[in-house]
């Protein structure tokens, strides 16, 4: 370890990142505090910042009085069969575009990168009319279907550059040592694309998992809410119980924070191919 | 070529190579690769282009009661006659410009502060995301909280250290409401622009640097001179990648506002959401979506030739 000296210039560069740091983070220690606070305690005037009375109470009872487990099972149904369907197809795809010479293959690719940028809203009055008159407003499948739809592209585009980096040749070696073109893609392609794989399901879940809108406009029952929805419904109420509230947008926030940390490495990439809908 | 300009740039697919000898066993089974390519072909025209084109039909008709007629353009010449579309517009258009320079002007200042940093970039990195890695709608639940008129935390530390003298309605008076729109925009939109700029200043060269301090450069004029041109690529790409992402916003506004008080926060998006799922005017709704979808590709274009242009540029 060599040894550190800090330059003026040095103290003003850390201030200014400490300072940054503060005011990007201190929403979520807000989030924190009052989701850890006594209901009374909430409303207090001055706030507190630190509370001798924090407790796991508001959680408690935000589970029992609510029902978010409820909702977190939506969340967690839609949001797996989504990845399921959007990794399956794009890894199909992904490996055709990759293996093969086929026609018009750039020509596909930039509609995929153009559906990436389409108005979700545009999207969501047809999608409402279609799933309306098909009877699948509050199903999952609608949502899934919805989900995949927006993923896929995405999917499909970070894959490509996962497969381009396994040779070509070990498909040839595959296929002359007997295997069909299927085996070869199952039992050779698909676990050295893994680690690929594995980022694209994480950031379609979380895609899936953050989405509000069209689970606001295609569920209209309370028990088929996703987290978001059933959260930002919580707002609507007479008297907001903001500590429960807080407590529950923790609970939902979790998971993602807890799989951004196995994503680091892929970030930069995943930002650029549209990760993340906006 | 970097990983970043490499991702802004479209993915390399096999090209057929004139006078190539056929591989024994690939080239007679080309067509395998439109059957890989079929299942994610069909769901996205089944999912995508056909609501694109029912959205397109949906615009030219109205629908009253039970009674569905065309009506041709008749929707969009209502829309671009109603009041409520120009104020859209210019809400759109100045929150889009708004946050969008102030996601690139912080975006810029903490990559270039990250980017000097030797120890714990990494926990640095993650710890500025945060904000964009959280569902919007839950973000901007925790604001509504932050916000609150009365027991909210900002007014408390606002009039404490004195910037206001009384407690605001910050989402009740329309230029509190979209200011504090922006505001929460911009925290939510700063560490996309980050990581991209951060990405790029790491592709310039210490050497640049190095010897500009030797020729006695201020570091405003290695600012000037060196991080800027090196970063014109990314800041651009950057832009407009961001100016998509922030005209299509409605996630924010939907939980916070829902466009009010009246029309001050009302985007685009927020105006097509209202006009087909409050008013029930699905025709009029679908003619601003395309109106919208108009405005998006324009950018959309606009980026598509950027990237492609750099990627030539790189390959030459």
């Amino acid at each position: 370890m060599t040894r550190v000296t800090l330059t003026p210039a040095d103290i003003l560069r850390w201030a200014l990142i400490l300072a940054a740091l503060a005011v990007t983070l201190f929403p979520f220690y807000w989030m924190v505090n009052t989701s850890l606070k006594p209901g009374p305690e909430v409303f207090q005037s001055p706030p507190t910042f630190f509370s001798a009375n924090w407790s796991f109470d508001a959680y408690r009872v935000v589970f029992e009085t609510r029902p978010i487990g409820r909702y977190l099972l939506n969340s967690l149904i839609v949001s797996v069969g989504a990845t399921a369907l959007s990794v399956v197809l794009s890894a199909l795809a992904a490996y055709g575009f990759t293996r093969f010479f086929v026609r018009g293959a750039a020509a596909f690719v930039l509609f995929l990168l153009f559906t990436k940028m389409l108005p979700e809203t545009l999207l969501i009055i047809p999608y409402f009319q279609i799933m309306a008159s098909l009877g699948l407003v509050d199903t999952y499948l609608a949502l899934i279907l919805a989900y995949s739809s927006f993923a896929l592209p995405f999917s499909v585009w970070m894959l490509i550059g996962f497969f381009r980096t396994i040779p070509r040749d070990i498909d040839e070696a595959a296929i002359i040592d007997g295997a069909s073109r299927l085996q070869t893609f199952f039992k050779v392609i698909l676990p050295l694309a893994r680690p690929g794989l594995v980022a694209v399901a994480l950031f379609t879940f979380i895609i899936a998992w953050n989405s509000y809108v069209w689970a606001l406009v295609l569920t209209t029952d309370a028990n088929m809410f996703v987290v978001s929805v059933g959260i930002a419904n919580l707002v609507g109420e007479y008297r907001v119980q903001w500590n429960e509230l807080m407590a529950a947008s923790v609970i939902a926030a979790l998971p993602v924070m807890i799989l951004y940390g196995f994503l680091n490495r892929h970030l930069v990439s995943a930002i650029t191919a549209g990760a993340v809908k906006a | 070529m970097t990983v970043v300009s490499d991702s802004l740039s479209r993915p390399a697919l096999p090209q057929r190579r004139r006078g190539q000898a056929t591989r024994p066993g690939l080239e007679s089974e080309r067509w395998h690769g439109y059957l890989f390519i079929a299942p994610a072909f069909i769901f996205l025209c089944a999912v995508i282009v056909v609501p694109l084109v029912k959205a397109f039909w949906t615009s030219l008709e109205r629908t009253r009661g039970l009674n569905t007629i065309f009506v041709g353009f008749d929707n969009y010449a209502r829309v671009l006659e109603s009041e409520a579309f120009w104020n859209s517009l210019r809400v759109s258009l100045s929150f889009t410009a708004l946050c969008v320079a102030m996601h690139v002007a912080i975006g810029l200042g903490l990559a270039m502060l990250l980017n000097r940093v030797v120890h714990a970039r990494a926990v640095l990195r993650v710890a500025f995301l945060t904000p964009w890695m959280v569902a919007p709608a839950i973000g901007s639940t925790v604001w509504l909280w932050l916000l609150e008129p009365q027991f909210g935390v900002v007014n408390y530390l606002f009039s404490a250290v004195g910037l206001i003298d009384s407690y605001k309605a910050w989402l009740g008076e329309p230029s509190l409401a979209f200011g504090s729109i922006v505001a929460v925009d911009v925290w939510r939109g700063v560490p996309f622009v980050m990581l991209l700029l951060l990405a790029g200043l790491q592709t310039i060269p210490v050497e640049q640097y190095e010897a500009a301090g030797i020729d006695g450069a201020s570091p405003l004029q290695q600012f000037r001179y060196i991080t800027l041109p090196n970063l014109k690529y990314f800041i651009v790409v950057a832009s407009t990648l961001d100016i998509i992402n922030t005209i299509r916003m409605f996630d924010i506004i939907a939980v916070m506002t829902g466009g009010g008080p009246i029309g001050a926060t009302e985007v685009l998006p927020a105006l097509l959401y209202n006009t087909a799922f409050r008013a029930n005017h699905f025709g009029e709704a679908a003619a601003i979506g395309v109106l919208l979808l108009i405005l998006v590709l324009a950018f959309s274009v606009l980026y598509v030739g950027l990237t492609r242009t750099h990627a030539q540029e790189g390959s030459r």
